[in-house]
């Protein structure tokens, strides 16, 4: 057994795929080696691209490729023949691809080789991997969103942190009335970037942008196409073949339409042509072909990105030195057009940010998350990964919506908050619209308050909706709490309001600041409308709703009960409490049932009210009478309001919260309590705890010591009986005999539970004059 | 009234402490508020936030004090437990509103970027910082500690404990330090310092005033991210509800009841946290007509014990008025008297000492004489001879097997009465979930004095 195992591991050992460093080795040095060559072609191409138009430098760049994969890859000879439908893939790939290509050549003439090759030389698989971990969630690790939001942050600071040297860049390269003015894209490129007003660098990199997320959809998409058409690099040779031809009719009606007004000899262009076609078209596909067959694909893409980031760096700082321009023989065009991008803080900046995360992006994920099963007999820890799979079912945003919507509509609570809140974001809209379109400033931060305000209507909402699911395993009394808890959230929130409108008026009362109360009175008036509207809404409700929380249903369902009253809540203010018997509990009942999560709301809106009406009282006293002090008493006095209004209800919440046992119902517990405990056969009461589950939902759980001869079953009824009078519908009645306590005693092995039973007993004893005469 | 409970209070010498770093700490708050007015920058003011967090917490550890000392009331019939989750809850959600707050005054300041003076930034933040941190170490904080262990990561924890493993590959020393996550309070101050410093630089070298702004945001994001998982996990047992880790073990226990003989099935199973690490619940169970319900009772209440303390079990027959033949045997003259007469025996450990329980416990520990197995099975004439062998029969309650005794580390304790060796505490406590968190007080529990003084000298308390 261990020496087969033994020669399995030399076998793999020896085999191609685990193996020691140092055989990756050359094909490290290749790849390094070779992207080095790719950043320098592509310096090279950006001067080329000085003298050259880019339709024909791509033209000839393509050209001279196509021959020489010709020669390589006899694509016409080797492999299957090809269909017609095939031939016209092959050309819509060519298309789509020399289209990409002439973004990101025209790219490169707008923001440089630095900047080009820090955009746009990334794998496929780094790209996707930031996407994915940015916008899907499903990214894995959080080293992966990490990445990801490093990725972005890196183009945003070549995008905004990137001060190329404006003034020469206006000076030489300006658009209007430049040579490489002319065709199509560029015509369409400028009118773009002037309407959106970034300099044109910074449009080259949106575009640069863009068009690798386009260059990573293409090469995906002609994964399918190249497995037809038998092998990529067939597809290759045959796709650069057909672009070529595709873009020789262009080429050529510029080169005969326009004449070159730079004018070296082809001759002299012949050299750097070859030398770009070769270093960036061919060995670099090859290259980095052969590394990802010995390399995995991660690692050539880390290996690669670096490798090329690296050099796009040293060749920035190098490349417009005399003694490199001596060597790549561009002397002619360094007389003509003068040194225009530079190194920049912030090209050093995103160069470092993307260094990091394409090493992040492309490390090996470390698995997804998984719950621990247990542990094998080998001591191992076992996982569970089967789980994120099935919570992982996706429906279609459109169903969640019309779903979403139905939940809410269906109730009128959650519509009464629904319609407010619509009501309230169309006015926030309108606010913020004409705010943008007067350039008002204050009106568009207080468009911005009512954003704010609207998150305690959408959280009230939300557990409006939530408190009708049904109950389950970790909610087993159902999810009506979250009403409460929301609730008493919506009533913390208020307090942090009135903190900071307290803070804010005390700092404006030692000095009152000079108030702009343009426009201010309309807005107020607007906004002390719509809140007038919700007020209305909601008391109505309030009240009525309030009134419903017990109307007579059959008690044999106690969760039933609670979820239909919802419905018909503001229905029935005809509430029969004829289940209950005790007339004083009755108007308590009735103020305490109330929903609180409705009442939260209603008492944002109410702070928003005493807002608004604080606001024009202070603005009608600024303008009439030049109080300005006006402002800071009316803050506040509002803070206090809300302050005041609020603590009913953070009292109220509270108690539910900490299972205080129900107020309305306190007495007559006691007096429930002295029933049970005259009920025949009932020696004394334990753990006799109540709480309210919501307001109108009441539980409760009691121990009771019986004699032993009673019947369990009767006194459990009995008990029962006497408590649903009351309305507590969730009763567990525990009867406990003699007995019982001497089973415990003897099944615990818990020394607690012992001393606990123990002493149970005794108090038996005591409390049973029965077993004191047998003693 | 609350003056009463602060006088009863202050007689402790951990609450005057408290009281006093409290006061410390609102004066450090009242400092940094005036410099965040008068340097009027938005970062220092979402940081020194968290010095207004930290007198919450404060807050929290005087009612935790406060709670230790109360036992169930008529009220409050669970017990005051429940304020320290309530205390917490609220402390975690008055920090996130507040960098709620910051968030929307940055997108306002964001449209409208007014100046900021950068005098007192640095300093602003080193105070803050400091306060923070001590707060953070020197208070005892039991409630806030067991939140910050059970509740999951959040993203910046997460996202430092993987930063921080790839650099313990580097300097494997570390990771004592850094591993398995740090605490979240230390953190968000250290990321909120950092974030200032670099505000400071910012403006002071380059006039970039946005980077006030911006920092307020990476502040207020942060502390909302730190506070969230921890306002979660009390929220959740505020909402009663069944931790997700327990419910596999809970199942287990219900799946082990539901063998027991007689019982057909459970209904209303509630199981909820009552406060930190501490599980109440109740539950219906059903039973065959001719069962006996104190025997099952009993059963499924040890099998449920062990996680959930508080629980209340209702045992239910259906057409239960109907007389079974075992219920007249039960009901019969003989039986009750016989019951009564083990009654009568006050101090459980005059109980007779069976013949077997030597062989059944053990080498090393004496049994706690009266209530050991075998013995009071035998001996009790309770239950007739055949009944008992049957419900026994099926599945011996794990109780009795010596397995279970060698399992629990057990540790023997002295018994006044009988002066040797006698009965069991378990050393590590299986039922609260939180190690060494709250265990009933002697008093609060409800135990008398004179079991209380069971307890040896030289075990815990």
């Amino acid at each position: 057994m261990v020496a087969r195992y033994g020669s399995g591991s030399n076998v793999l050992a020896t085999g191609a795929i685990y193996n020691s460093p140092s055989r990756f080795t050359p094909y490290i040095g290749l790849l390094i080696v070779f992207k080095f060559l790719r950043a320098f072609g592509l310096f090279l191409s950006y001067d080329l691209l000085k003298l050259v138009h880019i339709v024909q430098f791509l033209f000839i760049v393509k050209f001279g490729a196509a021959i020489f994969l010709l020669f390589l890859q006899k694509p016409f000879t080797s492999g299957p023949r090809l269909t017609k439908r095939q031939w016209f893939r092959i050309l819509r790939h060519a298309f789509f691809g020399s289209t990409i290509q002439l973004f990101w050549i025209f790219g490169l003439t707008l923001c440089g080789p630095v900047r080009t090759i820090l955009l746009f030389e990334h794998s496929d698989l780094v790209v996707i991997a930031a996407a994915s971990a940015l916008f899907t969630g499903q990214g894995g690790s959080p080293a992966k969103i990490r990445g990801g939001v490093f990725m972005l942050l890196a183009i945003l600071g070549i995008l905004l942190f990137d001060h190329d040297d404006e003034a020469a860049h206006q000076s030489n390269f300006h658009p209007e009335g430049h040579h490489h003015h002319s065709s199509i894209i560029t015509h369409m490129f400028y009118h773009a970037v002037n309407w959106s007003g970034l300099s044109d660098h910074k449009g080259g990199v949106v575009m640069l942008t863009l068009t690798i997320c386009l260059n990573v959809g293409y090469n995906t998409a002609s994964k399918k196409l190249s497995v037809d058409v038998g092998g990529a690099k067939r597809l290759h040779a045959l796709s650069t073949l057909l672009s070529s031809l595709l873009l020789l009719p262009w080429a050529s009606f510029i080169y005969f339409t326009r004449e070159s007004q730079i004018t070296v000899s082809w001759i002299y262009v012949l050299f750097p042509f070859i030398f770009v076609t070769l270093l960036v078209f061919i060995l670099d596909y090859y290259v980095e072909a052969v590394c990802v067959n010995r390399l995995e694909i991660a690692r050539t893409a880390k290996i690669g990105a670096i490798a090329i980031f690296t050099s796009a760096i040293f060749l920035g700082c190098f490349w417009n030195h005399p003694f490199v321009t001596h060597i790549t023989t561009m002397q002619a065009v360094q007389e003509i057009v003068k040194e225009d991008h530079v190194l920049s803080g912030g090209v050093i900046f995103s160069f470092v940010l993307f260094m990091f995360s394409s090493h992040v992006l492309t490390n090996p994920n470390k698995g997804s998350k998984g719950s621990l099963v247990g542990y094998s007999a080998g001591g191992l820890p076992l996982y569970n990964m089967a789980e994120e799979a099935f919570q992982r079912t996706s429906h279609s945003v459109a169903l969640v919506l019309k779903n979403g919507l139905k939940q809410i509509l269906e109730e009128s609570d959650s519509r009464r908050i629904f319609y407010f809140l619509c009501m309230n974001l169309f006015f926030t809209f309108v606010e913020l619209v004409y705010g943008v379109w007067t350039n008002s400033l204050g009106l568009i931060s207080d468009g911005f308050h009512m954003l704010f305000d609207c998150s305690a209507l959408v959280m009230g909402l939300y557990a409006a909706v939530m408190s009708r699911w049904k109950a389950t395993r970790e909610f087993s009394y159902g999810y009506d709490r979250v009403e409460i808890l929301s609730g008493y959230i919506n009533g913390l929130f208020l307090v942090v309001i009135a903190f900071f409108v307290f803070t804010a008026a005390l700092g404006r009362l030692f000095d009152p600041p000079d108030i702009n109360t343009d426009r201010l009175l309309v807005v107020s008036v607007a906004g002390l409308v719509v809140n007038l509207f919700g007020i209305v809404a909601f008391s109505h409700g309030h009240s009525h709703g309030g009134g419903g929380g017990s109307h007579g249903h059959s008690h044999s369902k106690p969760k039933q009960h609670n979820h239909s009253h919802h419905g018909h809540g503001h229905g029935h203010h005809g509430h029969g409490h004829s289940h209950n018997s005790h007339n004083h509990s009755h108007g308590e009942q009735e103020c305490s049932t109330k929903n609180s999560n409705m009442q939260g709301v209603f008492l944002h809106v109410l702070a928003d009210t005493m807002g608004s009406v604080g606001v024009i009282i202070s603005t009608i006293l600024i303008e009439n009478f030049g109080w300005n002090i006006a402002d800071p008493i009316c803050s506040l006095f509002i803070a206090f309001m809300i302050f005041l209004s609020v603590v009913p209800l953070l009292k109220d919440t509270a108690f539910v919260l900490l299972l205080r046992s129900p107020l309305e119902i306190e007495e007559s517990l006691q007096v429930a309590l002295q029933k049970v405990l005259s009920i025949d056969g009932v020696l004394s009461l334990r753990k006799q705890q109540f709480w309210s589950h919501t307001s109108s939902v009441m539980c409760g759980s009691i121990h009771v010591v019986t004699s032993p001869d009673a019947s369990e079953q009767k006194i459990v009824s009995q008990v029962t009986a006497i408590f649903k009078e009351l309305g507590v519908q969730n009763l567990t009645v525990q009867v406990e005999k003699e007995a019982y306590f001497q089973h415990m005693s003897g099944l615990s092995s818990n020394f607690d539970v012992i001393v606990e039973m123990t002493k149970n007993i005794k108090a038996l004893n005591f409390q049973d004059p029965h077993s004191i005469k047998a003693v | 009234m609350v003056a009463k409970e602060m006088d009863f209070l202050m007689a402790e010498p951990k609450a005057r402490r408290i009281i006093a770093y409290a006061a410390v700490n609102i004066v450090c708050v009242f400092i940094l508020l005036l410099w965040c007015h008068s340097t009027n920058s938005m970062a220092l003011t979402a940081y020194s936030y968290l010095a207004i967090f930290d007198l919450l917490r404060l807050l929290t550890a005087l009612i935790t004090l406060w709670v230790q000392k109360q036992g169930p009331s008529s009220v409050f019939s669970f017990g005051y437990e429940r304020f320290e989750v309530l205390a917490v809850f609220s402390s975690t959600m008055l920090a996130q509103l507040g960098s709620f707050f910051i968030i929307k005054e940055s997108v306002e300041r964001m449209i409208q970027q007014p100046d900021v003076h950068e005098g007192r930034l640095l300093l602003g933040a080193l105070v803050a910082f400091l306060v923070h941190i001590f707060m953070t170490y020197s208070v005892e904080n039991k409630a806030f500690n067991h939140v910050v262990e059970a509740s999951s990561s959040s993203w910046l924890q997460e996202h430092v404990a993987d930063i921080s493993e790839g650099f313990c590959k580097v300097v494997p020393g570390l990771s004592r330090l850094l591993l398995p996550r740090i605490n979240p309070f230390a953190l968000i101050a250290f990321a909120g310092a950092t974030a200032l410093f670099v505000t400071y630089v910012l403006i002071d070298m380059y006039n970039y005033q946005a980077a006030d702004t911006w920092a307020a945001m990476c502040i207020s994001v942060m502390t909302f991210g730190t506070m969230f998982p921890m306002a979660v996990y009390s929220g959740m047992i505020l909402l009663q509800t069944t931790p997700t880790y327990v419910i596999g073990q809970l199942d287990k226990c219900l799946r082990e009841a539901s063998t027991l003989d007689g019982v057909l099935e459970f209904r209303n199973e509630h199981f909820w946290t009552l406060s930190f690490g501490k599980l109440a619940g109740s539950l219906h169970v059903r039973i065959r007509r001719d069962a006996q319900e104190q025997l099952v009772l009993a059963h499924v209440s040890s099998r449920l014990s062990n996680i959930v303390s508080d629980l209340t079990v209702q045992v239910f027959k259906d057409d239960w008025t109907r007389p079974t033949a075992y219920q007249i045997i039960h009901n019969s003259p003989f039986h009750s008297e016989s019951s009564l007469s083990t009654i009568g025996v006050t101090p459980p450990v005059k109980l007779p000492l069976g013949s077997e329980t030597s062989s059944m416990v053990p080498p090393g520990i004496q049994p706690f004489t009266p209530y050991k197995s075998g013995q009071y099975y035998t001996s009790t004439p309770m239950v007739p001879q055949g009944t008992s062998a049957a419900i026994y029969g099926s599945n011996p309650p794990s109780a009795f097997n010596k397995t279970d005794f060698a399992t629990d580390s057990l540790t023997p304790i002295q018994t006044p009465q009988s002066g040797n060796m006698a009965g069991v505490i378990p050393g590590k406590n299986s039922v609260r979930l939180q190690q060494g968190y709250r265990t009933p007080d002697p008093k609060t529990g409800g135990l008398n004095s004179e079991s209380v003084t069971l307890y040896a000298p030289g075990t815990q308390r």
